[in-house]
């Protein structure tokens, strides 16, 4: 009878959909990984690691995310890799329109509103990324754009972003910032004065604040891709990190 | 919680409404307005969601004074009510239906004192006096008990005084005071409330 | 061919009419055109869109979701004699982590217009940057700057256009126009707009009333409505976690908004506490 039944109801069949449909609609997924962008005076750098995963599992130990979309400007979004990717994608395209429309080099303010729209325009399905674009300003300073998932924008000194995001930033504020350090003459009343970093510090800074994030966040580890942009372009490093 | 007071009297009809805009748990503004004038004998008393009340009543507003611009003629109040009523009962039957409870107030082809309930599900009743919310839990009995068919609207005022001082009294929430206002022959003023 | 478009073909375009009419040529491969009321924004396909953006960004429906969406804030804006006071923190997070101490939350609109950020940092600082393209629309269609109950007006009818779809603001905007004088209009997300004198937004914005209600004052001085506005932050900064980082204080007259510096909380609170004797909670 129920043999009968379901040879009869083949294409037709109510029976077949009785079963419960899952019917949560959930797109997105965290595939971990840590990006870092620090500004200097005539440079700029962004570091991720490039180790991919699901869970526990580890997917790619080299996916690099850190990427040089031209212009002299580096972008990453890092979360779920998948927006990331499409982000950077269609960043790329509309910066060969704007090429075609304007004839001239995107500014990295002009980037970074680009870049808001793209993310606003999506914010009732957002992309689920935290991103960080680099590159020169006007004064060919350097410059951070740090971005939240629906592209409320900021610019910095330096941002962290993603899984490893609350170990590093810390640290950051205060070997780049200069956080809660006090001139040692002073007596605790004077805080120690800014300076910009140079290019040897920073990258320095970098990579300690991976080698640290890797010791303590599972999520984080194998490889650690530094891109650094200055007037002459841009320069890839890339530095193992621990393989655990 | 927000009021709004009603009461029909033999020679005009008075409509109060609380002053205070409450979000949350602030008070946002103590001299607030929840009443829209639609033309010389009407005016347009609402409560309800924050953003809907004053969306719709702007709506309300502008579209009664097209109709006289169209028309040459004003409509009278059960006109009125008749196409408040109507829109309401529209907007329901929408995705996003506007949350408003009204109170329209006027004289009824500039003669006869008129007071008409409507809330946000297009129910309509047009009574002697009302109240929209909690208020009506205070204020219903001291009307039941005071109010007269022939009262006139300097004793409705009274009326309305002893209603806001048993608001004051037992009603938990702050709403700053009343903003009273009479529509009668003369037209609509404002008499208390605006200070 | 209409009378109007062969006096327009021959007629001299001034620089405003030609830059109004960049703004209105389309870019049909680019960000939204401008002349709309509304960009287009994507949606998620299925039917009930507002659940699906609930159940992924509000952390108070599911504490587990991945996008969080900074919430929390202080923010205050009082009229007084010598025009308007505006004071911000600058303080954003993400259910307990900071996510930034830097935060601008004073939205320049234009050189004349201010706009405070309260809510969702993104609806507020895309759509306040909207309103100042709309805002510039405006002068060169009318050759007019416009009224800040007009623009504060285009914002509210926006976010009643997109009622129940999620966004989140909580905003006054600040201005000041010969005909309207020095004005403030309180806008945010649920299609709420009014005038007044004082409002404060954010979860701080009781502890910011109790210190401008107690301390306000019409004739206050200029300097005395500053550090009315500044003590008035702090105090929501001190009491409020989710409030901190830095204060911003604006000053707005008819001549447009002037900016009156940034002061870390971290210095600012003891130099106060010394100067009134004031916070007697905590012990140096």
């Amino acid at each position: 009878m129920q043999a009968q039944n379901t040879l009869l109801n083949t294409e037709y069949s109510t029976d077949a959909q009785t079963e419960p449909i899952e019917h949560r609609f959930n797109p997105y997924q965290d595939n971990g990984g840590t990006i870092l962008g620090i500004a200097g005076e005539d440079f700029a750098v962004l570091a991720g690691d490039t180790r991919q995963t699901v869970g526990y599992s580890i997917d790619s130990r080299y996916e690099p995310k850190v990427h040089d979309v031209g212009d002299n400007l580096l972008l990453s979004a890092n979360g779920f890799s998948a927006d990331g990717v499409q982000l950077v994608k269609v960043f790329q395209n509309q910066l060969k329109w704007y090429h075609f429309d304007n004839n001239k080099e995107m500014a990295v303010s002009s980037a970074a509103r680009l870049i808001q729209h793209m993310l606003y325009r999506k914010r009732m399905f957002p992309y689920y990324v935290a991103t960080i674009l680099a590159g020169l300003d006007e004064e060919g300073k350097g410059a951070i754009y740090s971005f939240d998932p629906v592209g409320s924008y900021e610019r910095e000194q330096c941002r962290a972003g993603g899984a490893a995001a609350s170990l590093i930033m810390p640290f950051l504020d205060n070997q780049v910032n200069f956080k809660n350090q006090m001139d040692p003459e002073s007596n605790g009343t004077k805080r120690r004065p800014l300076k910009y970093l140079s290019l040897e510090e920073v990258i320095q800074l970098v990579r300690d604040a991976f080698t640290s994030a890797t010791e303590r966040h599972i999520e984080v580890g194998d490889g650690l891709q530094i891109l650094i942009v200055t007037k002459d372009g841009v320069r890839s490093e890339y530095f193992p990190l621990k393989k655990d | 919680m927000e009021v709004v007071l009603g009461i029909r009297a033999k020679d005009g009809v008075i409509l109060a409404t609380s002053k205070a805009f409450t979000r949350g748990i602030s008070v946002l503004k103590a001299t607030d307005d929840k009443t829209r004038i639609l033309n010389d004998y009407n005016i347009l008393g609402f409560t309800g969601e924050g953003g809907d009340t004053t969306q719709f009543a702007d709506y309300i507003q502008a579209n009664i004074q097209l109709s006289t611009m169209r028309e040459g003629t004003e409509l009278n109040s059960k006109a009125i009510a008749s196409y408040v009523r109507y829109e309401l009962a529209k907007s329901l039957r929408t995705r996003k239906p506007f949350q408003v409870n009204v109170m329209l107030a006027g004289l009824d082809k500039r003669e006869e004192p008129f007071l008409s309930l409507i809330d946000y599900l297009g129910t309509r009743v047009d009574l002697p006096y009302a109240a929209h919310g909690y208020a009506a839990f205070y204020t219903m009995s001291l009307l039941d008990r005071h109010y007269t068919p022939d009262i006139s609207v300097e004793d409705g005022l009274k009326l309305l005084d002893m209603c806001e001082k048993e608001l004051v009294k037992r009603f938990p929430m702050e709403f700053k005071g009343l903003l009273v206002k009479v529509v009668d022959k003369k037209g609509i003023r404002v008499v208390k409330g605006n200070e | 061919m209409s009378i109007n478009a062969i006096a327009k073909k021959y007629s001299y375009k001034t620089l405003a009419e030609r830059e109004l009419e960049d703004a209105n040529e389309e870019y049909e491969h680019f960000v939204p055109n401008l002349s709309t009321m509304s960009p287009s924004l994507t949606l998620p396909p299925i039917s009930q869109p507002t659940e699906f953006l609930r159940a992924h960004t509000d952390d108070s429906v599911n504490p587990e979701c991945k996008i969080k969406i900074a919430h929390g804030t202080t923010t205050l804006a009082f009229r007084f004699q010598g025009g308007i006071v505006v004071a911000v923190d600058s303080r954003a997070t993400a259910g307990s982590w900071v996510a930034s101490q830097t935060v601008k939350k004073v939205i320049e609109i234009n050189p004349m217009l201010l706009g405070t950020m309260a809510g969702g940092a993104a609806d507020c600082q895309y759509w306040e940057t909207w309103l100042g393209t709309q805002c510039r629309l405006h002068e060169l269609r009318n050759k007019e700057r416009i009224s800040v109950a007009a623009a504060s007006k285009i914002l509210c009818n926006l976010m009643y256009e997109y009622k129940g779809m999620g966004l989140s603001m909580g905003t006054m905007v600040c201005g000041c126009t010969p005909k309207e004088g020095p004005t403030i209009y309180y806008v945010d997300s649920d299609g709420t707009r009014l005038k007044g004198d004082m409002f404060s937004v954010g979860s701080g914005q009781t502890f910011a009333y109790g210190v401008m209600d107690s301390n306000y004052r019409w004739d206050l001085t200029v300097d005395e409505a500053l550090y009315l506005g500044k003590r008035a932050i702090l105090a929501a900064t001190h009491r409020d976690a989710y409030s901190g980082g830095s204060i911003n204080l604006f000053h707005v007259t008819e001549k447009g908004w002037v900016y009156h510096g940034n002061y870390d909380v971290g210095p600012l609170f003891w130099e106060i506490k010394e100067k009134e004797g004031s916070f007697n909670n905590v012990k140096v």
